[in-house]
């Protein structure tokens, strides 16, 4: 049997709020199994972003263990976990939050440049991951001179150019027109297909959810 | 693109911003070369007097007078080599009158030997020392008044009588230039026997100050400790100093606005830092959810904080530069040459101090980095999921 992608073991997440503890996650066991395309779900302040955040490694649990790709992350300390982020994982925003002052392939080039890739070969590897997005022709173009669609497409191949085992997704589709959803959507399914990338993915959008091979909801903190 | 151009777009990602930054800290660096050019130019003459020269002064002020035998007194003195004495006329050209211009009485025999970075043509001086009508005046101050050699100038005097049947007419002898960028080029000199013969008997005979070379520089406190000796017992005590000192003291009384100068130009660097900072500050508060961005994908904190940095010191230092571009024309062919021409007893050479250039680009690039520290630690201290929630 193969050891999860992710395994999250009686994760709680609490916050303090004026001086009042918030508890958004409760003792929390959690496993995504290598491979998988999954979708989390659930009302809003229900704890799918701060679940997605910790398996991200952007926050650290207040008890509980995390393991994601074979590393204990919440025990790695700030610059290590830097490396791992950019070594394993492939962040995709409900913003795009493309860099405006970069064209499309300067972003998806962007993680590239903290490995000791040569120029070319990062160029190299930035126009390969936006032929895969279906954006080879638009490379020179500012963000602003791209759709909604089009930047999240460039976003996912900024995920993607460093060759990540995990993409974590909150809310890709979430500022996108239908037509553009289900492109953005096809994009993740034939990345977690034909790549065998492992996607976990946070949604409001049930078609959105559909997509994914296995749906998760989370209520007040702890799985349905 | 790597990280140095990646930084380098973002400082002209507000390209109007940048360039009024630019602009601010291009006239800070303007400002405070002026300023500190005033004082460098007001002190020049002190810092570059001549350190063989001594001068004898009444002990109370330089206003008052010493007897004129004391120059023969001086002349025998050990140590001294050639001696010269004027009186300050204060004349004026009453044809232009707002112009101000230092008129002294001198010793035509040793004046310019005392004096020697001031250089007539031979045959000009020879003229003038047999001409008692004769004056010999500075290049600038000659080409300011449209003075030539031959022409015939009257001045006003200010202390001495003036006699309308009797007026201070001079012909011009010649015209002096300077060897030493510290020499005032706008002094108008003529005879002191001529100003001597012309006031009342109880003013005659005095000089206002005695200028000595002495036969070794080294020497130059002893021998004026030894001069002052020498008039301890007569009726009028002296002051001998070496000839940066009597500058110096000369200076000293305008002490508070030299003061008031060197804190002003400060202050200015102290604007040019927060105007950076305020920039600064405004740009990580943009860019917030970009760094959260940058941190999410892997960018580490001290990333961050080189950014930010980065752009900062990058403004300041083409601010820096572009202010020295703009001052060197501005201060020296614009505003020195004016002062020059019409401030020439305080500002014979009005020019930027070269040192003071490294300083101005010194500390806008080091400015810039202290202004930008404390936003750059703080975004490098954001928490990546603040960041992110963080909407410009």
């Amino acid at each position: 049997m193969t050891a999860p992608m992710i395994n999250l073991r009686q994760v709680s997440k609490s916050y303090d709020r004026g001086g009042e503890t918030l508890k958004v996650l409760q003792a929390l066991d959690f496993e995504v199994a290598s491979g998988s395309f999954e979708a989390l779900m659930g009302p809003s302040g229900s704890g799918k972003s701060t679940l997605l955040n910790l398996i991200a490694g952007l926050d650290r649990p207040t008890a509980g263990t995390i393991e994601v790709a074979g590393t204990r992350i919440d025990t790695l300390g700030e610059g290590a976990l830097a490396k791992w982020r950019a070594n394993t994982l492939g962040f995709i925003f409900q913003a795009y939050n493309l860099i405006p002052v970069l064209t499309a392939v300067e972003n998806v080039e962007l993680p590239l440049l903290l490995a000791p890739v040569a120029s070319r070969e990062r160029r190299r590897r930035a126009e390969t991951a936006l032929r895969v997005v279906g954006l080879e022709d638009r490379s020179l173009h500012y963000p602003r001179q791209l759709s909604g669609g089009q930047e999240q497409r460039v976003a996912i191949a900024r995920a993607i150019v460093n060759d990540p085992t995990l993409l974590v997704a909150d809310e890709p589709t979430g500022d996108l027109d239908r037509a553009s959803a289900d492109d953005v959507l096809r994009l993740l399914e034939t990345l977690n297909k034909e790549l065998k990338k492992t996607i976990i993915m946070v949604t409001h959008d049930p078609v959105a959810a559909e997509r994914a091979t296995v749906v998760r909801r989370l209520d007040k903190g702890s799985l349905a | 693109m790597n990280l140095a151009s990646f930084a380098a777009r973002n400082v002209l990602r507000n390209r109007f911003r940048t360039v009024l930054t630019v602009l601010g800290v291009a006239v800070a660096v303007v400002a405070f070369l002026l300023l500190r050019t005033v004082v460098y130019a007001w002190t020049m003459a002190a810092d570059f007097a001549a350190k063989d020269r001594v001068v004898t002064r009444h002990k109370v002020t330089f206003i008052m007078t010493l007897p004129k035998r004391y120059v023969d007194d001086v002349r025998t003195a050990p140590g001294i080599k050639v001696v010269t004495f004027a009186n300050w006329f204060g004349g004026k050209d009453p044809k232009h009158d707002t112009e101000f211009f230092s008129a002294v009485a001198v010793d035509t025999k040793s004046f310019f030997q005392v004096y020697d970075e001031m250089r007539v043509a031979d045959a000009d001086l020879e003229r003038w020392q047999t001409d008692r009508s004769g004056a010999i005046v500075g290049d600038v101050l000659a080409k300011k008044l449209g003075w030539h050699v031959g022409d015939k100038v009257t001045l006003e005097s200010g202390i001495y009588p003036d006699d309308p049947q009797n007026p201070w007419t001079f012909t011009i002898d010649g015209i002096y230039t300077a060897m030493a960028k510290s020499v005032d080029r706008s002094t108008f000199v003529f005879h002191w026997d001529r100003l001597n013969d012309r006031i009342a008997t109880r003013g005659q005979n005095e000089v206002g100050w005695i200028v000595s070379r002495v036969d070794d520089p080294r020497h130059v406190a002893e021998t004026s400790l030894a001069l002052d000796r020498l008039f301890d017992d007569r009726e009028v005590q002296t002051l001998s100093q070496d000839e940066g000192a009597f500058n110096a003291s000369f200076l000293a009384g305008f002490s508070a606005v030299l003061r008031a100068i060197d804190v002003v130009s400060l202050v200015i660097l102290v604007i040019m830092t927060l105007i950076l900072g305020n920039t600064v500050a405004m740009g990580v508060r943009e860019r917030t959810n970009e760094y959260g961005v940058l941190r999410a994908i892997g960018f580490f904190p001290r990333h961050i904080a080189a950014f930010v940095l980065g752009e900062a010191v990058v403004t300041g230092c083409v601010g820096g530069v572009l202010g020295i571009v703009l001052a060197y024309p501005l201060i020296e062919r614009g505003m020195g040459r004016w002062l020059e021409e019409n401030m020439g007893v305080m500002f014979p050479y009005f020019r930027i101090e070269t040192s003071m250039v490294a300083v101005a680009l010194g500390a806008s690039v080091v400015l810039a980095g202290a202004a930008a520290a404390i936003p750059a630690w703080r975004a490098s201290r954001l928490r990546v999921t603040d960041a992110l929630r963080r909407v410009a």
